[in-house]
């Protein structure tokens, strides 16, 4: 997948937040590594996930949302989407 | 000895909401320190911030850290701080209510909702059972908790009944148990009472999380012999008598505190 240009947000950057929280070296989260199946996060490492990017970004994520999320890439999608919502 | 609340500091796992809201406010309100953690997105987060800033109206010592009581890397941190907070006089009271595990039936049924993972079981015991082994070997390795301290834990009717969907946090409860029982003797020596308070059923947002619970919290009200349910403030206030003592006699029990919900069921 190709970056978009017309947003700010690094994914290396995401990946490293993601990995973080899940207390994983930032290689094993891939693009589209399947967080369930590929990285075994269970829903309290989901919830690490949310808080951290809560706090990082300065977003409101819903449970509901992030139940949606299986990959980093699906994850800067939403990101990328409360961002551009909140301006 | 009787003593008083006032000054002391107390550890409260689960302080955003249920039995470890309604305990802060009742130790803040004589007068006790809290350290709390809790673990939510932004709305529970902002509330839980309004909530300290409550405690703190009341005169206590307030700290309260959005982090997840389960991981190594948050007992750590709030272990350092509360030595610094604490220093020698320790963590008078420790509260462990997680109420965080995963509500799927083992096997298939009619709700085609799925079942639950090893994953998914593993987490809900980890979190809502063996994590407050992990705080207390922290505790006491940082010599937080002196002689006299007490340790609770919170236990429901589902440690030795069945409800649906309560299969794993049922299996966390009786782990809970067994673990409490442990801790009282092997602490005994230093003093510390370890007691379980099973609640009755409550109105918490942990319960309503539970599918079915309206229902099975209104048959709960009509057989309790009060004809109410339990309220967090009751349990609060069990926590805050029982702490008052010195005494680490009173350890090692399943006290019921349900209005004597469990003797009618």
């Amino acid at each position: 997948m190709s970056e978009n240009t017309t947003t700010a947000l690094d994914l290396d950057e995401l990946r490293a937040i993601v990995a973080d929280a899940l207390e994983l070296p930032k290689e094993e989260v891939t693009d589209e590594a399947h967080f369930a199946n590929d990285l075994q996060v269970d829903s309290l490492m989901a919830l690490e996930i949310v808080v951290h990017l809560e706090k990082r970004y300065g977003i409101k994520v819903a449970e509901s949302e992030f139940k949606e999320l299986s990959t980093l890439l699906q994850v800067r999608g939403l990101v990328e989407s409360k961002l551009a919502g909140g301006k | 000895m009787i003593t008083e609340i006032q000054g002391s500091w107390s550890l409260i796992l689960g302080v955003s909401s249920g039995f470890g809201r309604a305990t802060a406010r009742a130790l803040a309100e004589r007068g006790g320190n809290v350290i709390g953690v809790h673990f939510d997105t932004s709305d529970g987060a902002e509330a839980a911030a309004k909530f300290a800033d409550e405690l703190r109206d009341l005169g206590a010592s307030v700290h309260f850290f959005n982090l997840n009581a389960a991981s190594a890397s948050t007992r750590s941190e709030v272990v350092s701080r509360a030595a610094e907070l604490a220093g020698m006089q320790g963590v008078r009271i420790v509260l462990h209510s997680l109420a965080f595990g995963s509500l799927l039936p083992f096997v298939p049924d009619e709700q085609d909702q799925g079942t639950i993972s090893p994953r998914q079981m593993a987490m809900t015991v980890d979190v809502m059972a063996h994590s407050l082994v992990y705080w207390t070997q922290d505790l006491i390795a940082a010599g937080l908790l002196t002689r006299g301290a007490k340790i609770y834990g919170m236990t429901s009717a589902g440690s030795t009944q069945v409800l649906n969907s309560y299969g794993a946090v049922s299996a966390a409860k009786a782990a809970l148990e067994a673990h409490l029982r442990q801790l009282a003797v092997e602490l005994a020596p230093r003093g510390v009472a370890v007691n379980a308070l099973r609640a009755g059923t409550t109105l918490t947002p942990a319960l309503e999380k539970i599918p079915g619970s309206a229902a099975y919290a209104d048959q709960c009200r009509a057989r309790n012999p009060h004809r109410r349910l339990t309220e967090p403030e009751d349990v609060a206030e069990a926590i805050v008598l029982l702490s008052m003592s010195t005494s680490s006699w009173l350890t090692g029990n399943v006290i019921g505190v349900d209005g004597g919900e469990l003797l009618t069921a």
